[in-house]
């Protein structure tokens, strides 16, 4: 070998022991601070892999020194030892991390280690058999040289290495398009830490990588121990673990109250929540695998995507129930239907309560108001009787209780009608002609946009109370009252009045959501107003008005669709 | 000239900005001993000033293994106080608050320390990187929840009479002794065998120090150690028969020729500082400087060594 040459291998295997002691530098460290973080999920396969790297680059630097032929050798059959660990705990590192840590059992991590413990038994007892070395004899200008090429087990153990370095990548790749950027990092990371060395591996097997005749694989983990440094340091590899997200949405969908069922494009069932096996009282694993046809009742009226008209009723051997049924359709990433979710919404409580409004309804609008009105025929006849004025005037008071009864069940009936809006201008002008016609002394003065402005509907109710509220606790005999709109990107209505304004307890038991026999508010005006409001899904604030008086402010979300109008 | 009023105004200014100055040099002092101490990187100092001796009274050349000593002593005892940081919230806050608050850092830098005590033991070859491993191999035995059986058993060693102190000296005394000869590939002399058991002994009655203070921490969580067992005026009459143990040891490898004149001077000058150490175990409150002081016999020995050296002893 010429002079030059010579000094160059020596400078190159200098060069890669710096490197080798590098890589097991930085590959110690990261094992340390990954030990540290014991038992988060994937730490201990995490220190194997660790381990398995440090152990193959120390087998190939000692290989590197090592005087004699024996001596490489001995480092050669060792080094197998971190070869084969690495693949494995790479495969349980990313079960693991991933929550699918039902694999990691005793005896399946035994099965996995087959192959790399028979690898390495075969490398260290190379000498008598050529299942992982085949060994000849060569001769050329220097003499006889001995020539180790790859036996038929290096090839399995190769496969096998590529196998489980793709197989842990499978799991790894969901987070790689999480919206979570740490867990974006950690697995962007991860992947540099094994792609790095997987690659100088497969260019050296393909002989496209110039070596000193060494596996030059172990240069590379000094990049994957910075890698899993980074992974640790920066984004928060083992502290911030995506382990419980798959079971989480398991536990979601098995404990949900409603009834889940999962259908493929053709209909039958792959998947059930525990409470639709108690809806549809067949044992789960008879509904899976079955035509959804065969266990859901009237299966062809299920809307492919959406809510079903009407209530379906299940009959069971114990029990017959109404429910809403929503089918939510299920696409793959490329959008292609793969499936539904069809839900089911226990609503027999809720068409029972229905139930008792309109038996509550009907009291308030007939019998009240019949018993009421004969009350004041009889009343006609002691015209003069100043008592028999305010008995009156209180079977009156009892007759507008009724109607707001009425009111807030005709308000709690719109919410199942659905949002119907209104441009809010013909709604106030409305509301304002019926207060001036019951309160001809009263000044109400309305300020509205010039602009259309669409609002829901249940904002009726609301407005009217407000605007009679205002005028009916105004013990003035000409009141005031002031109604603004502010139309922004939403709608601010203004009521204010000149009024006494309003005891502090009333706004209290609103803002408590509840009434007892000692705290409660004197009428229903304020709930309905309250109750409007909150299906509008907007706000309502009071304040004092200058220099006496209440402001009520209602904000609610615009409704612009004007093909509903 | 500047009148009387104006200079007065310039001296309260002077003051103020003079005592500001010395202020942040104390407060700099301070925090930098407290990151000493704290960190246990003053220990690395110790470790070094062992290693040379070592290098010293075997006339060994010099090689890397005094810088591995001092990076594992510093992953090792750093990778201690994180791991004890809760537990020693109790009995050491200042500490445990400074830990606490550079946990991430100190992390990684106990852990960056280990790691390149290994790349630098590898090459020295097999034997030394075995060496380097042996105190983080310990620490995986000590570690109940990896191999629960084994893991148990280390621990219960840890509440074994002697046994406990003997471990942690034995690890230590290997890795001061070892190591350097692993480097060199030298052979385990009698000089070598001397300086060992010197070592040995040394870090046992280092270690028994601070467990005076200790003792009933100690009894309650059912360690035993010489003062929980013997008390605290026995353990100082053991620690001074170990010391004067020693003495006879170099006295004799003196005076067969097995150790040069300059080391076991500085040895036997070492000893007499640790006997007047010795003499104040459980008659002082000020226990860390206690324990400090029984540790920093190791700069005794090497500038005594200097001495000697420079005398032409």
């Amino acid at each position: 070998m010429p002079a030059a040459m010579l000094v160059l291998a020596v400078v190159t295997s200098e060069v890669l022991m710096l490197v080798l002691s590098a890589s097991v530098a930085i590959g110690a460290a990261a094992t340390i601070l990954v030990w540290r973080a014991r038992p988060e999920p994937g730490a201990t396969p995490l220190v194997g892999l660790l381990v398995g790297q440090c152990w193959w680059s120390a087998c190939i630097l000692f290989q590197l020194r090592a005087p004699t032929q024996q001596g490489i050798l001995l480092w050669t059959d060792l080094s197998w030892i971190g070869v084969m660990t690495i693949p494995a705990s790479w495969f349980l590192f990313s079960l693991d991390y991933t929550g699918r840590d039902q694999y990691i059992r005793p005896r399946y991590i035994a099965l996995l280690f087959v192959v790399p413990v028979l690898t390495v038994l075969f490398a260290l007892t190379s000498d008598y058999h050529q299942l992982l070395y085949v060994v000849s004899l060569s001769s050329n200008e220097t003499g006889v040289v001995m020539v180790e090429e790859a036996g038929a087990w290096y090839w399995v153990a190769a496969g096998y290495t590529y196998l489980l370095g793709i197989g842990g990548m499978v799991p790894l790749l969901g987070l790689l398009t999480s919206e979570s950027s740490t867990f974006r990092g950690q697995s962007a990371t991860l992947f540099v830490g094994l792609l790095v060395p997987w690659a100088t591996n497969f260019l050296y097997l393909a002989g496209l990588l110039p070596s000193l005749g060494i596996d030059p694989t172990p240069v590379a983990f000094s990049i994957s121990g910075v890698a899993y440094l980074g992974a640790l340091t920066h984004f928060g590899l083992l502290g911030t673990v995506p382990t419980p997200n798959g079971r989480a949405r398991q536990l979601l969908f098995d404990r949900m109250q409603e009834g889940a069922i999962v259908v493929d494009v053709h209909d039958n069932v792959v998947d059930v929540n525990d409470s639709c096996v108690s809806i549809l009282g067949i044992e789960r694993r008879d509904l899976l695998g079955a035509p959804a046809e065969t266990v859901i009742p009237e299966y062809e009226r299920l809307p492919d995507d959406g809510s079903l008209s009407g209530p379906l009723t299940i009959t069971t051997e114990n029990d017959s129930r109404p429910y809403d049924v929503t089918v939510t359709a299920i696409s793959n990433g490329r959008g292609t239907p793969i499936g539904r979710v069809i839900r089911f919404h226990d609503i027999r409580e809720h068409l029972r309560q229905q139930q008792r409004l309109t038996v509550l309804h009907r009291i308030l609008r007939h019998n009240i108001r019949t018993e009421t009105n004969i009350i004041h025929g009889y009343i006609d006849q002691f015209a003069d009787d100043k008592n028999a004025q305010i008995v009156k005037k209180r079977a009156l008071r009892i007759d507008e209780i009724g109607e707001k009864g009425r009111d807030a069940i005709e308000l709690f009936d719109e919410v199942r009608g659905g949002e119907s809006p209104v441009p809010l201008t013909t709604l106030l002008e409305q509301c304002v002609t019926t207060a001036r016609n019951t309160h001809p002394a009263a000044t109400i003065q309305l300020d509205v946009p010039d602009e259309t402005v669409v609002v829901d509907s249940v904002l009726e109710p609301v407005l009217s109370n407000l605007v009679e509220n205002a005028l009916e606790h105004n013990p003035s005999e000409n009141p005031h009252v002031w109604v603004a709109v502010d139309a922004g990107d939403d709608v601010c209505i203004e009521v204010a009045d000149d009024g006494p304004g309003i005891e502090e307890y009333e706004l209290n038991v609103l803002d408590d959501g509840i009434e007892t026999p000692l705290k409660h508010g004197s009428g229903l005006g304020l709930w309905i107003v309250k109750w409007g409001v909150d299906i509008a899904d907007g706000d309502i604030r009071f304040a004092a008005n200058d220099p006496t008086g209440l402001v009520a402010t209602v904000v609610v979300p615009r409704c612009d669709d004007a093909k509903r109008l | 000239m500047p009148d009387q009023s104006t200079q007065s105004t310039h001296a309260d200014n002077v003051t103020p900005a003079y005592r500001t100055l010395i202020e942040h040099l104390f407060s700099a002092a301070r925090r930098t001993k407290d990151a000493l101490l704290f960190s246990s990187a003053y220990l690395v100092a110790i470790a070094l000033a062992e290693s040379v001796t070592v290098l010293i009274a075997l006339s060994l050349p010099a090689n890397p293994a005094p810088l591995v000593v001092g990076l594992v002593t510093f992953a090792v005892y750093m990778g201690d106080r994180l791991a004890d940081v809760d537990t020693d919230e109790v009995s050491n806050p200042t500490q445990s608050a400074f830990v606490r608050r550079h946990e991430t850092l100190l992390s990684v830098l106990s852990a960056a320390a280990y790691g390149l005590a290994l790349a630098i033991a590898l090459f020295g070859g097999p034997m030394p990187l075995a060496i380097t491993l042996l105190p983080g191999a310990f620490w995986v035995l000590y570690a109940s929840e990896w191999l629960p059986e084994v893991g148990t058993y280390f621990q219960r060693l840890k509440e074994v009479l002697v046994l406990n102190t003997s471990i942690v000296s034995l690890a230590w005394a290997i890795s001061l002794v070892f190591l350097p000869l692993a480097f060199v590939n030298s052979l385990f002399t009698p000089a070598a065998a001397v300086v060992f058991v010197y070592f040995f002994l040394d870090s046992f009655v280092n270690t028994e120090i601070p467990n005076v203070h200790d003792r009933f921490a100690d009894e309650a969580i059912g360690v035993s150690t010489l003062p929980v067992v013997f008390g605290v005026a026995r353990t100082r009459q053991i620690l001074y028969g170990i010391n004067l143990a020693l003495v006879a040891l170099v006295t004799g490898a003196f005076v067969r020729g097995v150790l040069s004149t300059p080391v076991s001077l500085a040895l036997l000058g070492g000893l007499g500082y640790t006997l007047v150490v010795t003499a104040f175990v459980g008659r002082t409150t000020r226990h860390t400087r206690l324990a400090i002081a029984g540790e920093a016999k190791a700069f005794v020995v090497v500038a005594l060594f200097a001495l000697a050296t420079v005398a032409g002893l």
